[in-house]
Parts: C-alpha cells; sequence; structure tokens
C-alpha cells in the first residue's frame, strides 16, 4: 500500500524564489527513501513541506490517502530527526523523548513503558536522567531518534541527521538506521548530500537538482543507468569520467588531435562517460588509450590515478582529464604512461545538448 | 599571566584599597550615624558608634520614621516591596509575552508593533509624567499600590532584551516542540520559560532595583502616608521645615533602604551562575 503520495508538489517561497517547481513521488509502506542532491537543490524544503514545517503552495500531499497539506505537523502522525539534533536542553532524555506523548495525552505508565523500551533498543537505559548537555554528540543524535521512535509514526524523517558527527560514528549510526528502519518498517524520508549514505541506506534514491528530481531508482539502478551526466557525475566515487567528444565513423573524436579507436553506432556530438573503476589496464598492444600520470593516491585496497589523454594536448595546452580506479596497491611514476582499455558495456552516452543519457 | 613585579602589586593594591575605601566610607558613615542620638550631629559628622543603635533603629523601624513621618519604616519597606516586586513580575510577565508575540507569531504589522515599542525606550517616566498622572487620577488610582506599580508595568528595554533572547533560540528547537504537538502555550510554559531562566533572572535583577528606586512618581501620586514608599521618604525626612534634620533615622533609615536590593543581587548572582553554568542552548 503507498504510504505517502507527493502529486506535483512545489514550493515558492515568499519571496518569489521558486525552490521546487513540481515532484511527484508515491512511497510505499515501509520503504527506505533518500532524497540525495548538492547543497541547495531543495532538499530540506521538501522534507519540510511533508513535515508540515513549511507550506506547501502547489500540488498535494498525501498520507495514507488522506490529504494533509493544511495539517499541522502534530497532527501528520511524522517524526523528524534534526540535524542538529534539537534536544530540549532543560530536559532529561526521558523528558525529551516522553514530551511528544505527554502533549498528546499518553497516560504517564503508558510513556514510561514506551519510553523504557525504545531506550532498550537504543541502548540508551544508562542515560535516561541526564541532560543533554552531558551527552557526547552520538549519544544525542540516538536520543534525537528515539525521541521520534517512541511516538511509532507512520514516516520518519530525518535531515542531514549524521552530518555533525565524525567519520567512523558516522557509518556505525548508518549501519543501525538502516537496520532499525528494517525492523520497525517504518516509511522514511531522508535528507543527505553524501551519496555514500545516500547508496547504502536507500531502498530507492531521488537525485534533486536545482529543485527538480532528476532521477529516481534504487541505488543500483541509477549506478548502471544514469539518466543524465548529473546522475552519472553525482552518485559513485570518485565521479564518472564525462568527456565531451564527437561519434564518428574513426571513432570518438575527443579533440582536433586525438580519436579514440572505439567504434559505436552513434554519430554526433556527444557526452561520453565511463567509471574510473570501469577501465582495464592493458598494454601498448592492446589497450585503446594512453594515460599520462599526474597524480597518484593510494589507499591500500585501491588506487586512484589522475592523468590526461596521451596526444590529447591541444596548442592551448589543454588536455583531456581521465580518472582511473584500480584495486589493490599501484606505484606508477609521475609522467609515465600507462594504457587501458574501456569496455563498451561500460560506456554511457548522454546528449551534448540536454545531458539525457542517449 | 604570571607576573612578579612586587613594585607594581603594591601600587595595584594600593589603588584597590583606595578604591573600596572611597565607595565604602558613606555605608560606614551612615552605619556609625545609625548609632548615635539625634544631637551629635551637630557640628560634625561622626566617625565611630554611638550609644544609640538599639534604640534608634528599634524607633525608627517599628514606631515612627521620624518626628515629621508618623508612620513606621517597616510599613515603607512593605510598602516598597510591593511596589519593586508589582513593577518587576508586571515587567517580565509583560514583555516576555509581547516578545513571544513578536518573535514567533506572523501577523499584520508585525515589524511596525515592534518599532512603536522600541520608540518608546525613547520616553522615560519623567516625559510623560502629566498624562500618565491624568489617567490614573481618571481611573482613580491616587494613594493605591496599583497605581504605584501599573504604570511602570511596561518595559521597551525588557520586551526588547527578551526578543533577542527568543530570536537566538535554535529554529530547530521550536520545529521539534511543532512537531512534538505542543500549542503556543505548552511552548510558551514547557520550552520558552525554562529556557530563558537566566534571562528572566538578569531582568528580574535589573527591574527589581529599577522598581525600588523610582522616586518621583510615588511622590507625585501617594498624599496618603500609609503608601509613601521607603526611597521618597527619605527626600520627605530631609526636607523638615526649620532644618531640624534627625541624621540618625535618616541613617537607620537609608541603611534599611540599601538591604533589599543588596539582597536581590546577592541572592540572584548564586542563580544567575548557576544558570549560566548548565543551561545550553
Ligand atoms: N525561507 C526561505 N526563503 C527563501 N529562499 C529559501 C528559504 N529557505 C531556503 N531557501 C532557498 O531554497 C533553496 C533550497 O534550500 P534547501 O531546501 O534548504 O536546500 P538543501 O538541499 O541544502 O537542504 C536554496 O537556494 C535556499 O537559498
Ligand atoms: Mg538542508
Amino acid at each position: 500500500m503507498t504510504d505517502l503520495v507527493l502529486k506535483n508538489i512545489g514550493k515558492t517561497y515568499p519571496n518569489g524564489y521558486q525552490a521546487i517547481p513540481s515532484i511527484d513521488l508515491s512511497i510505499e509502506e515501509g520503504e527506505f527513501i533518500v532524497l540525495v542532491g548538492p547543497s541547495g537543490c531543495g532538499k530540506s524544503t521538501l522534507l519540510r513541506m511533508v513535515a508540515g514545517l513549511e507550506t506547501i503552495t502547489q500540488g498535494d500531499l498525501l498520507i495514507k490517502g488522506n490529504r494533509v497539506n493544511e495539517k499541522e505537523p502534530a497532527d501528520r502522525d511524522i517524526a523528524m530527526v534534526f540535524q542538529n539534533y534539537a534536544l530540549y536542553p532543560h530536559m532529561t532524555v526521558r523528558a525529551n523523548m516522553a514530551y511528544g506523548l505527554k502533549n498528546r495525552g499518553v497516560p504517564k505508565e503508558e510513556r514510561d513503558t514506551k519510553v523504557n523500551s525504545v531506550a532498550t533498543m537504543l541502548g540508551l537505559e544508562e542515560l535516561l536522567d541526564r541532560k543533554p548537555n552531558q551527552l557526547s554528540g552520538g549519544q544525542r543524535q540516538r536520543v534525537a531518534m528515539g525521541r521520534a521512535m517512541v511516538r511509532d509514526p507512520k514516516v520518519f524523517l530525518f535531515d542531514e541527521p549524521l552530518s555533525n558527527l565524525d567519520a567512523k560514528l558516522r557509518v556505525q549510526m548508518r549501519v543501525e538506521i538502516r537496520q532499525l528502519q528494517r525492523k520497525l518498517a517504518t516509511t522514511t524520508l531522508y535528507v543527505t548530500h553524501d551519496q555514500v549514505e545516500a547508496m547504502t541506506l536507500a531502498d530507492r534514491l531521488v537525485v534533486l537538482n536545482k529543485g527538480k528530481a532528476e532521477q529516481i531508482g534504487t541505488p543500483m539502478e541509477l549506478y548502471n543507468k544514469p539518466a543524465s551526466t548529473f546522475v552519472a557525475a553525482f552518485i559513485g566515487s570518485p565521479a564518472m569520467n564525462l568527456l565531451d567528444a564527437e561519434m564518428t565513423e574513426v571513432g570518438i573524436k575527443l579533440n582536433e588531435s586525438l580519436v579514440l579507436p572505439l567504434s559505436h553506432d552513434y554519430r554526433g556530438k556527444m557526452i561520453w562517460g565511463i567509471r574510473p573503476e570501469h577501465l582495464v589496464a592493458s598494454d601498448e598492444q592492446n589497450g585503446d588509450f594512453a594515460l599520462q600520470v599526474q597524480a597518484v593516491e593510494s589507499l591500500g585496497a585501491e588506487t586512484l590515478i589522475h592523468g590526461v589523454l596521451v596526444g590529447s594536448q591541444q596548442t592551448d595546452g589543454s588536455a583531456v582529464p581521465l580518472v582511473v580506479r584500480l584495486s589493490g596497491p599501484h606505484l606508477p611514476d609521475i609522467g609515465s604512461h600507462l594504457w587501458f582499455t574501456a569496455p563498451r558495456e561500460d560506456w554511457h552516452l548522454f546528449d551534448a545538448n540536454t545531458q539525457q543519457r542517449l | 599571566m604570571i607576573e612578579n613585579r612586587p613594585w607594581l602589586k603594591l601600587f595595584s593594591h594600593f589603588i584597590l584599597i583606595a578604591g573600596v575605601l572611597i565607595v565604602a566610607l558613606p555605608v560606614w558613615v551612615a552605619l556609625v550615624g545609625s548609632t548615635q542620638s539625634a544631637s551629635s550631629f551637630a557640628d560634625s559628622v561622626p566617625l565611630w558608634f554611638g550609644d544609640q543603635g538599639v534604640q534608634n533603629w528599634s524607633h525608627v523601624l517599628f514606631h515612627a520614621a521620624g518626628s515629621t513621618l508618623q508612620i513606621p519604616v517597616w510599613h515603607l519597606l512593605l510598602n516598597s516591596m510591593i511596589m519593586a516586586l508589582g513593577i518587576t513580575f508586571g515587567k517580565i510577565a509583560i514583555s516576555m509575552i509581547s516578545a513571544y508575540a513578536i518573535v514567533f507569531f506572523r501577523f499584520p504589522f508585525r515589524s511596525l508593533i515592534f518599532w512603536v515599542i522600541f520608540i518608546t525606550l525613547m520616553l522615560p517616566v519623567e516625559v510623560r509624567i502629566v498624562p500618565t498622572y491624568q489617567v490614573i487620577a481618571n481611573l482613580n488610582m491616587l494613594n493605591s499600590y496599583s497605581g504605584l506599580i501599573l504604570p511602570m508595568i511596561a518595559s521597551a528595554t525588557a520586551t526588547f532584551l527578551f526578543r533577542q533572547c527568543f530570536m537566538s533560540m535554535p529554529g530547530e528547537l521550536v520545529e521539534a516542540a511543532r512537531i512534538d504537538g505542543a500549542g503556543p502555550i505548552r511552548f510558551f510554559f514547557d520550552i520558552l520559560l525554562p529556557m530563558s531562566r537566566t534571562n528572566i533572572a538578569a531582568m528580574f535583577v535589573i527591574m527589581f532595583i529599577y522598581g525600588w528606586n523610582q522616586y518621583l512618581w510615588p511622590l507625585i501620586i501617594t498624599t496618603d502616608d500609609t503608601y509613601y514608599t521607603l526611597v521618597m521618604s527619605i527626600k520627605n525626612m530631609l526636607s523638615v521645615p526649620d532644618g531640624d534634620i534627625e541624621w540618625n533615622n535618616v541613617m537607620v533609615t537609608t541603611l534599611l533602604a540599601m538591604i533589599p536590593p543588596v539582597a536581590v543581587v546577592v541572592g540572584m548572582q548564586k542563580l544567575f551562575v548557576k544558570g549560566l553554568v548548565d543551561a545550553e542552548k
């Protein structure tokens, strides 16, 4: 059953700025949806409209089939976890978690039972009588989640909940959020600008760009078939190599001085995309092209090689840059030439004008 | 910074001690003077204790402030206390509520209203004293506690300070409370009030002293000495017909007038510091 439906939802701020032109999305019960995009693309705006903290200026929002556009946040049966946790500083952890229940007139014993069971689930039993300023960042984060969970809402909303944690804790909490969400099976809308977080958490991803949904799909759909250059560049790290090129009879013409002997049926200007991890190390005889090494990033398990295509140097000094990702340690000399092949099945072609997938 | 220069140390201590002496001397004179007989002030200011201490204090406190003011000072203290506390609580309540409206609610002419309140900052009591008197007289509030308190109860300064305090509240917190189902009244009492307690304490100190020191207004609207306040009475005791001022009684009254503000400052200081230490926004 669909839980949450966004029909032609749009937002124009009172100052006339149109943050979101129009978005359609329908979310199944228990689904984990991640809204991802660069800063300022309208992720928070969209989430806050669902929460009821921002008015909806266009379209309909349905929760369990009921239109809730005009409902107060408290009446929408949603719970939200904020980036800065937003815990009430003068209340104990217990009071923080119970406050929403108290306002809804839930009797004391029931509140205590609920708070205790959620605290057990999150490992917060020891902290129930502390104030937020006596907690670490990770603990506050957990309390904020606990506060959302005790109410047992229809929808969880998260706005960049992990961005204030250190890298290690972030990974740990990410895994935990995913497990909790599976266990509770509560529909979740999660906002992040971090594509790794997005890929690992989401059942489905919504990639936002300037208020528009560029693509909606599972993480693997987005990785394997990005609908536009924006999605291609955003999903995957390091980003996909996107080269302006022209497909000709003799191969891919990158610029006046270099044509790669790779053939394709398409003819004309386009953007040729290939992920760094899909380039295969080869040798001078079998390789499709050579890369002149400019910088090497060794991460142990993998090595990133940044370079320019040999022969692409033009009179104005510009050359075509490319990134390659190899597994395991490699230590090529700076300036040396390495040969690679680009398997046909890993190519992504995009229209030069619309930036859409061909 | 660790300095080890004995002369500098000596010099700074000298300055500090001199400062303390200058500030403390009048208090000392008042304390000593309150134990003298009325005649000891005839030719010089006494600098050491006399033998009339208990007698002066009990007379002034329980019988009459002086020969011209036949009312015991405990009564004046009570009047002052009622006025000062009335003004303080009134100011805090009204300015918190108006700041609450200005910061958290969207209504037409919101900023105009704020500016109108703000502009009244520039109009002290003295400027509007004649019309205020007219209004209070028409309301039959001369010689009453409400007459003493009501005209002082609105405060642009406090409204402005509470506005600043409320505006520094994180927006996420306000939104979290909204999602938690806290309506305007609950939000005010459950979140805003406890979170502003350090500001309220500071405001209490400032406003109590302001209220306690009110002079001109009580002087104008009270003609019945059962509503006299302590501060205005001291002036009253000084303006005796033939210049025969009862300095010993004046000194007792002055010291008594100092005690409540000092007590408030000392008492609130603890709460203030405690509030600063465990409050976090
Ligand atoms: N209250 C507002 N009034 C006008 N413009 C706003 C307001 N809030 C956000 N915006 C604009 O809307 C766009 C989207 O903001 P937001 O949803 O916060 O982005 P993000 O994806 O980083 O969360 C931004 O360009 C921002 O400047
Ligand atoms: Mg945001």
